[in-house]
């Protein structure tokens, strides 16, 4: 009986040293250490992250500030997809060093994970098909579809109880339950609806209607009490705006040529 | 119905990002379908096997061990597998590790009845037989039983190991870009073709699977034990 | 981790997700061994005209991922229908039957339905099949040395015995549509697992939302092994065959 205890012994210091090497380690020197920041960005939502048809890699606005991010460590970059709701797990289950995924800044998830300094604004909006859609009054009455695990639906439910929600696993899924006629209308934060739209063919049929029900701040997303690696993501954007290169990453993706041409209202160390 | 959202995405469809960026799509699928069918049956075999030969308390265990592999939803071992472990027991098991891992479990599980009821199939004169030769339950085993009772168990193996490849599809809730998962990747960017697109990806399971079928009725038509 | 509780809010969307998770598994098991038995009877059939389809249909269903066919006909097919059909399946109706009113179910509870039963309905009938061929071939012929006409040997002779015969199998094959109907949550069906997704965006206790929802599923199973052992011993399968 010896040699099952002596395997258990093993295993169990095996275990502890590795749950002690969790509580000491520093994240920012080990993505130094092992040359790879792993950052979560969306794979299905244009133009904050989606695949490109040529490359067949994740691009999008979220991935350039994580490019930046990455050239500034000087390690390559490591992109996992993700929808909205594995993003909070991405990061408590450490799959992840940073999730720049449209993260709405909130107190609840604070408390879960770090954030930086917002990099982005939007307020929540609604896509319905023309003409059903004019005031939020109207949204007590409606069936309308919501991405799970994010700050949309909890806000719609307080707001609007009597609505009735149904939640997808991401904004297309609702937008094609929305086609469909098995939701009224989808909601999700402003920008990322004008990047969806704007890749529907028959656009024309659907409406973004001029009204919000919140006002978010989106920031990077870092694991919980990392202070070294959310105290570098804060000075690199605030470098980034400095030298104009936030501009030029805006503009790629929202400015006036692109399919999705929108004012930028917020600029890195407004809040 | 416009199919050339496939012919344009098919390189994606079927190898994902590969060789710019990691394997993906259907070689994906075929990689983590093979690697947990091994694996599976394995496990099926280890555990049968001990369900076999064990009794009283450790077969009661063993028994308790196998039925929770059996009655949670793959989706949740997966879900417990990738965000849990990690958190729980500082266990990092990579996305396609812990499709492998949860696939092969349940699969395992599953299994490991189909061999016990296939050595308990066997005569126990077989047993009895072996013993008057003076082997021991060890030696018996290996040398009278399995050898009868494996061709026995080969249809319950590839009928599981079509639910296996089936299986791969769920990997999807936690971003493993297999086939399924790419699809509705190329299904939100695309819009407006779900039907085509989900149309295609059935059919490649389709041609996966039926392989696998086919040669599950041609070994049990070889081996007398009716079609699967 | 571990200390903290969830709220009875919270407690209260997983039974609520528990209960649509059960009432769909149960409807799905009726309506797919209704359609599972007109499958078996189909592929057993001595005409072609009936066995072909049925054995397309047996193989279709059978080696495709049931996630893939939800996808299609949750967001496929219903791209496909006529819009006329999907307003009318999408607006509440209401029927009110002899004593209480009956709910229009949600087009995500309709579709769901559908894909689960007629996936499962695919495996029941290949359960049935191997129940049919287990009833042994003398007792059919001496039935038919009695005078029975071909109708009632099926139902006297061979339905009764193959029924039994299929009795395990056939409840493995619930406790699969009790599985499988925790993947309608990815068409937005409120069912376990979507209330357990819920509760963790809420209150980020991943633990205690997936732990809940794992032990409910494990509950239905075993009270389903339960029910399947007391039936057995009320009416063992004849010559205790698939035991």
């Amino acid at each position: 009986m010896t040699k099952p205890r002596n395997k258990l012994r093993l295993a169990t210091l095996v275990a502890l040293s590795l749950l002690s090497g969790l509580a000491q380690a520093d994240r920012l020197d080990d993505i130094k250490k092992n040359g790879v920041l792993r950052v979560a960005a969306f794979d299905s939502n244009p133009p904050f992250g989606f695949i490109d048809p040529q490359t067949k890699q994740i691009s999008g606005l979220d991935v350039d500030y994580a490019k930046e991010l990455a050239a500034r460590l000087g390690v390559k970059l490591e992109l996992v997809p993700t929808n909205p709701a594995n993003r909070i797990p991405l990061l408590t289950a450490n799959k992840v060093d940073i999730v720049l995924a449209n993260f709405t800044i909130t107190e609840e998830r604070a408390k879960q994970v770090n954030f930086s300094i917002p990099y982005f604004a939007s307020g929540q909006q609604f896509i319905a098909r023309k003409g059903t859609l004019s005031s939020p009054d109207q949204l007590g009455k409606l069936r309308i579809g919501v991405d799970k695990g994010t700050t949309n639906e909890i806000v719609l439910r307080e707001k609007y109880p009597s609505a009735t929600l149904v939640a997808y696993d991401d904004t297309p899924f609702a937008f094609t339950a929305l086609r469909n006629g098995n939701v009224q209308a989808i909601t999700q934060d402003g920008p990322k609806l004008i990047g969806l739209l704007a890749n529907v063919p028959d656009k024309d049929k659907y409406e973004i209607p001029p009204f919000s029900i919140s006002n978010d701040l989106i920031g990077a997303g870092l694991p919980k009490g990392e202070t070294r690696l959310t105290e570098f993501v804060n000075t690199s954007l605030r470098e980034l705006e400095a030298s104009g290169k936030a501009q030029t990453i805006y503009d790629a993706w929202f400015g006036p040529d692109t399919k999705t041409p929108l004012t930028r209202i917020f600029r890195i160390g407004d809040k | 119905m416009d199919f050339t959202v496939v012919a344009d995405n098919f390189s994606y469809f079927m190898l994902g990002a590969w060789p710019d960026g990691p394997l993906g799509g259907a070689a994906l699928t075929l990689a983590l379908s093979v690697v947990s069918a091994l694996a599976s049956g394995v496990l099926g075999l280890v555990f049968g096997i001990a369900l076999a030969m064990t009794r009283g308390a450790a077969h009661n265990v063993l028994l308790l061990g196998l039925g929770f592999f059996r009655a949670i939803p793959v989706i949740m071992l997966i879900f417990w597998t990738y965000f849990l472990l990690p958190i729980l027991f500082g266990i990092d098991v990579p996305g396609t590790g812990t499709v492998v891992v949860a696939l092969s479990l349940i699969g395992g599980s599953y299994l490991a009845h189909s061999v016990h009821a296939g050595i308990l199939s066997l005569p126990p004169g077989q047993w009895q037989a072996a013993a008057a030769l003076g082997l021991r339950r060890g030696q018996a085993l290996r040398l009278v039983i399995l050898p009868q009772a494996l061709p026995i168990m080969v249809p319950s193996f590839i009928n599981q190991w079509v639910a296996l490849v089936k299986d791969t599809s769920l990997a999807y809730v936690i971003g493993v870009g297999e086939l399924s998962f790419v699809a509705t990747q190329v299904s939100n960017r695309e819009m407006v073709y779900p039907t085509e697109i989900f149309l295609f990806v059935a059919l490649v399971y389709f041609i996966f699977c039926s392989t696998l079928e086919l040669c599950a009725n041609r070994v049990a038509r070889r081996f007398g034990t009716g079609a699967g | 981790m571990l200390d903290e509780l969830l709220a009875p809010k919270y407690l209260g969307w997983l039974i609520e997700g528990f209960g649509v998770t059960l009432l769909l598994s149960a409807l799905v098991s009726v309506a797919a061994t209704a359609l599972g038995l007109a499958l078996c009877l189909g592929r057993i059939a001595p005409s072609r005209l009936w066995s072909w389809p049925a054995r397309a249909w047996l193989s279709v269903f059978r080696n495709t991922p049931l996630l893939v066919q939800l996808f299609f006909w949750y967001f496929g097919a219903s791209a496909l229908m006529p819009e006329g059909l999907l307003i009318w399946l999408n607006t509440p109706h209401h029927w009110d039957l002899a004593l209480f009113g009956v709910r229009w179910p949600s087009f995500e509870y309709l579709a769901g339905f559908f894909g689960l039963t007629l996936y499962t309905a695919a495996f029941i009938a290949e359960e049935f099949r191997s129940g049919v061929r287990g009833v042994p071939a003398g007792q059919i012929a001496a039935a038919q040395a009695l005078g029975f006409t071909p109708l009632q040997v099926w139902l006297n002779v061979v339905m009764p015995q193959a029924f039994r015969i299929s009795l395990p199998p056939l409840l493995g094959q619930y406790m699969n549509a009790v599985k499988n109907s925790s993947l309608t949550m990815a068409i937005g069906l409120a069912e376990l697992s979507y209330a357990s997704r819920q509760v963790e965006t809420e209150t980020f206790k991943t633990f205690q939302a997936f732990g809940v929802a794992t032990a409910l599923y494990i509950l239905t199973i075993i009270v389903i092994e339960l029910a399947g052992q007391w039936l057995q011993r009320r009416r063992p399968a004849p010559g205790a065959a698939g035991a």
